[in-house]
């Protein structure tokens, strides 16, 4: 069968019904759509109710949660759709989940402690945006072409942009916000490049069938291809060298904005970044340690230049900002091994999930306990956190709590992340130590950054004298539940590992690739992905 | 009884709960103290029936053992229990934590925050010597580190914060060397026979058919003849730093005097007196029966790290004689490091006299550092100044102060019929055997380490004599009388101890009739493994 027979039966072009399938398809992405009408309905409804933006904001949250509701799990082993585009399988539905959980959680803080700054007439613009990048990351964590990846890729970036800038008349804000948006689009024009040495060299945009021809035939175009597309991926991630947008653009926009940008973003790009890497290392009989290592040996550089620039950090928002390049570093190192993964207990693609859902409990609770602070000193840099401790004993516990394990404190949520993470590369048991001792190497030396601030609380005086401060409990109790969520995963990992090890199922297109693969017999006897996942 | 075992691990976090919600010192001071004293009420109880079971059956070292999956995908259980290892350490905790609690009266910043974190750190030190898990035991190495940090941070003295930060530091990088040993036993502990796949994480059990990571299957593998013999060599060396750092042996000795010397007084009481010992307890439940082929290859640079820790910690103590400073608390602090000495000597060349020895060395150490820090505290509290030139005759000013100070130094300085006698000189007879165990054929090289350890003895026994003599002869100053008097709590701790410091003196079969049956244990592997090592090597 040549590739083209292979599209049009993709595309159901030949299919007299494809209003039939149409049908059977359309309720696998019901949530996405329900975003794109609540996205409208957004802009709407300030019509209809101008005085209170309680019920536009009410709308969101309810287009979000219904999304919520109606994440389709798509059945075990998951299914590909529209022609190869979108694969909705259990690894993409839980990273929804996951997503649209957040996103509920981010609009309650915003509605806490960022309602105040966002002007009347701006709020149906701000909802709207936060619902269409989200729609984007939702597609990105589904996405099985070149094409659909780019085009969530700009649904999210988009909305990105104009949400880093969004305190209009603050000159960091405007100057983070253009920084994004240059380098982002140079990215994406890189990784466009990318996509088109792709498909010259293997005609085809569906990843299970570029990697299909990768394994034939892994010409230098198609490898600089591959290195400019994931390098788009990469600069999503702030990924070292691509990171400089990163610190500025959390400094510099609303709190709840960086929360959503560190967590979201990230996690979105990380899950298109490991299916591209499964989609490669579903091929039986190809290696591709290569590609493996240089994604691994980025995440490991990533994961120094955050941790050795967070050190001399004195903003709370920049050092967590670096921090998160720090995490995701991580996880790009593990992302990598996904192409050369065996047999393991712990599939890789399932402890990224749960380092992901560990990592948005505590950059959420982290990044509230910076916007309570803002709110409460008028600053957010570390000399106005002195002697916090006593002005607020609460909030300086919970702050500790989070710091502590995106540390990686036993009993904390963070640590048994790190740690899970570091037993799903037990396939790959020599390339795997090497990363652990690096990435443990990084943990030592984030200890610097992370007890900081806990320090300065508690140790150092606050010459001002300043009184007691009462956080308010609406806005305390997203920093507890964060916290007591933190606590629980790190004393009780099962709770939630067992539903993670069930969605670890990444679907590819199975194809036959165009010339016959020389495959001797050692090589059949590894890893088979379908049924190794989840086990 | 299991249950017991339990409550003690977390009933002192428990009591750290209630300090914490006290307004008032006295409330959070005596919540303190009745959760101590509770907790080491149950210690003795579970002590005095782990005795009756070792005299009736003998056979089987863990008892009481609590076992249940905690995390299912990676097969790590919550499994607590006791053996002759952990028992007398576990004792050994809970008596001195008492005390620490009672010369913690003294804080007066934040009673309520300092006795939570105290007693959360109690908690951590009690479940890494209950936990027989390793995924467990790593949690609890790492959950006392916080409270220690805080306690030197908050009510430390002038260098506080360099010191609590270099301590935390040095411990974290031991336990990232711990953490890759670990992963690595994951990656490898699959393969041994009977693991059907699943690694292991028990570091010991009773559980008839639980495959330990002690147990042959899983020992042979990281042996001369095993599939990861360079994993095993590499994993000796990386648990042995992990440890050394907690116990500490030089070279990765430098954050002790600095904490020491800036921490308040119960907390080096405590640091001292039960932290450092979890180094050396770990020394023998994980780097000796998990790698004792290893062990055994590597026995002399591991018996030379002793040796230099041992000599070099007393001409450092030595040294603060000559120094401007005459630091009194950093001579002690130093002590430490060159007691500590013994215990890595004493493990090195792996006979059971020296095991033995190395093991009581760590109880001493554990009652005679304990004292002697509180000696010098009660003078700090009082004079604000630990520089030993600008004291003299404080016997004559306190009689009584000056007799316990006797007590207790000499103790330090391994007098017999005092604790810390009967640990060296069975570390030292030990040493003397190896020439038949891992030494033999190298008697002249044994020899002379025993002979070098032996000068450590006399500088012991000279920065100690020098000290008592600038410090306590002649006569006393007048700015004495200025001082406070010696009140009967500071009294109480000193004569528990001093009695305590005798007792072990006297009879050592009190921590000896606890321990034999594991020891002995042990040494069919260890023995095992030095066969081995000795017919390979030719």
């Amino acid at each position: 069968m040549n590739i083209l027979a292979q599209q049009k039966n993709l595309l159901h072009l030949d299919s007299e019904s494809w209003m039939a399938s149409l049908k059977a398809q359309l309720p696998l992405i019901s949530s996405e759509v329900i975003l794109v009408i609540t996205m409208c309905l957004v802009i709407l409804v300030p019509i209809f109710a101008k005085k209170n933006i309680l019920y536009t904001a009410l709308t969101a949250a309810l287009g979000i949660a219904l999304a919520l509701v109606t994440v389709n799990q798509g059945g075990e082993s998951g299914a590909i759709i529209f022609g190869g585009h979108l694969a909705i399988d259990p690894f993409s539905q839980y990273f929804k989940t996951i997503l649209y959980v957040f996103a509920l959680l981010v609009l309650y803080m915003w509605w806490q402690t960022g309602k105040d700054e966002t002007q009347e007439k701006d709020t149906p613009d701000f909802l709207c945006l936060i619902l269409g990048a989200t729609i984007g990351m939702s597609l990105m964590s589904s996405a099985s072409s070149l094409l659909m990846m780019f085009v969530a890729m700009e649904t999210a970036s988009m909305p990105s942009y104009a949400l880093a800038g969004f305190r209009k008349r603050t000159k960091l804000g405007s100057e983070a916000s253009m920084k994004y948006l240059i380098f982002g689009s140079a990215s994406s024009a890189i990784m466009v490049y990318g996509m088109s040495l792709i498909y010259s060299a293997t005609g085809s945009l569906d990843f299970g069938i570029i990697a299909a021809q990768a394994a034939i035939d892994f010409s230098p175009v198609l490898s600089i291809g591959i290195a400019a597309t994931i390098s788009g991926i990469l600069f999503k991630l702030s990924a070292a060298p691509l990171h400089f947008w990163c610190p500025d653009v959390f400094q510099a926009a609303p709190t709840e904005i960086t929360t959503f940008l560190s967590v979201a973003s990230k996690g979105a790009a990380i899950c298109l970044l490991v299916r591209l890497t499964s989609a490669f290392g579903a091929i039986e009989g190809a290696e591709f340690n290569g590609l493996a290592s240089a994604v691994a040996v980025v995440g490991g550089i990533t994961a120094f230049i955050g941790n050795l620039a967070a050190i001399k950090q004195t903003n709370l928002k920049r050092l967590l900002a670096y921090s998160s390049i720090s995490h995701a570093g991580f996880m790009i190192s593990a992302a990598g091994l996904v192409a050369i993964q065996g047999e393991s207990k712990v599939s890789i693609e399932s402890a990224i999930l749960f380092y992901l859902l560990i990592y948005m409990f505590m950059n959420l609770g982290a990044f509230t306990c910076v916007a309570l602070i803002k709110k409460h000193t008028g600053g957010e840099e570390l000399n106005d956190i002195k002697g916090f401790f006593k002005r607020s004993p609460m909030l300086a516990s919970l702050f500790i709590v989070c710091l502590m394990s995106l540390f990686g404190m036993p009993t904390a949520g963070g640590f048994m992340a790190k740690f899970y993470l570091f037993t799903s590369l037990e396939a790959t048991p020599n390339a795997a130590i090497f990363m652990i001792i690096i990435l443990l190497i990084n943990t030592l030396i984030s200890l610097f950054y992370y007890i900081k601030p806990a320090a300065i609380m508690i140790f150092k005086q606050d010459e001002q004298e300043q009184g007691p401060v009462f956080p308010a409990w609406s806005t305390l109790s997203i920093v507890a539940v964060m916290a007591a969520m933190i606590m629980w995963t790190g004393i009780n990992p099962d709770s939630f590992m067992n539903g993670i090890a069930k969605s670890s199922t990444i679907k590819v297109t199975q194809t036959t690739p165009l010339k016959p693969i020389q495959i001797n017999a050692t090589q059949i006897i590894k890893k088979d992905k379908k049924t190794n996942a989840g086990h | 009884m299991e249950y017991l075992v339990n409550l003690m691990i977390f009933l002192p976090l428990f009591g750290g709960v209630i300090c914490l919600i006290q307004g008032k010192k006295e409330n959070a001071r005596l919540a303190a103290l009745v959760f101590s004293v509770l907790t080491c009420v149950i210690s003795l109880i579970v002590g005095y029936a782990y005795y009756g079971t070792q005299q009736a059956t003998g056979a089987n070292p863990v008892q009481f053992e609590t076992s249940f999956v905690w995390i299912e995908h990676i097969n790590v259980y919550y499994r607590t229990g006791v053996d002759g290892m952990s028992m007398p350490l576990v004792l050994l905790s809970t008596i001195i934590s008492i005390l620490v609690v009672l010369a913690a009266f003294s804080i007066e910043k934040n009673v309520n925050i300092f006795m939570a974190l105290y007693m959360m750190l109690l908690s951590g030190m009690l479940g890494v010597f209950l936990s027989m898990d390793m995924i467990l035991f790593y949690v609890f190495f790492e959950i006392s580190l916080l409270p220690m940090y805080f306690l030197i941070g908050i009510w430390g003295g002038p260098r506080r914060e360099y010191a609590a930060i270099k301590f935390f530091l040095y411990t974290l990088a031991g336990s990232i060397c711990l953490l890759i040993t670990m992963m690595g036993l994951y990656f490898f502990t699959g393969e041994a026979t009977g693991a059907d796949g699943l690694n292991t994480w028990a570091m010991i059990s009773s559980e008839v058919g639980t495959l330990t990571l002690q147990s042959d299957a899983v020992r042979s593998l990281f042996s001369q003849s095993g599939a990861h013999w360079t994993f095993g060599q590499a994993a000796f060396w990386l648990t042995l730093i992990a440890f050394m750092v907690k116990l500490p042996a030089v070279p990765f000795h430098t954050w002790l005097p600095d904490a020491h010397v800036q921490a308040p007084t119960p907390i080096s009481m405590i640091l001292a007196g039960v932290l450092l010992k979890m180094g050396g307890y770990a020394l023998m439940r994980i780097t000796y029966p998990f790698f004792p082929e290893a062990a055994a290859f590597f026995w002399y640079p591991v018996a030379l790290l002793g040796v230099i820790a041992i000599v070099y910690g007393a001409f450092c103590a030595l040294a603060q004689h000559l120094n401007a400073e005459c630091d009194w608390k950093k001579l002690v602090a130093y002590s430490s490091v060159s007691h500590m000495g013994f215990v890595t000597l004493g493990l090195a060349v792996m006979n059971e006299t020296a095991f033995n020895g190395a093991y009581y060395q760590m109880i001493g150490h554990g009652i005679g550092s304990a004292l002697m820090f509180f000696l010098v505290g009660v003078v700090y509290e009082r004079a604000h100044r630990r520089d030993m030139s600008s004291f003299k005759g404080l016997w004559l000013h306190w009689p009584a102060y000056g007799g316990w100070s006797l007590v207790g130094f000499f103790a330090g300085l391994g007098l017999p019929g005092l604790c810390g006698f009967i640990g060296e000189i069975m570390v030292f007879l030990g040493v003397f055997k190896a020439s038949n165990g891992v030494g033999a054929g190298h008697e002249a090289a044994v020899w002379t380490l025993g002979a070098i350890a032996a000068t450590g003895v006399v500088l012991t026994a000279g920065y100690i004599l020098w000290m008592f003599q600038r410090v306590y002869m002649g006569q006393p100053k007048e700015e004495y009388n200025s001082f406070a008097p010696i009140k009967p709590r500071e009294n109480g701790i000193m004569v528990a101890l001093g009695i305590l410091a005798i007792v072990f003196g006297i009879f050592p079969f009190l921590v000896f009739d606890l321990t034999d049956n594991t020891v002995a244990g042990l040494f069919t592997i260890f023995n095992d493994a030095i066969k081995t090592v000795l017919a390979s090597a030719g």
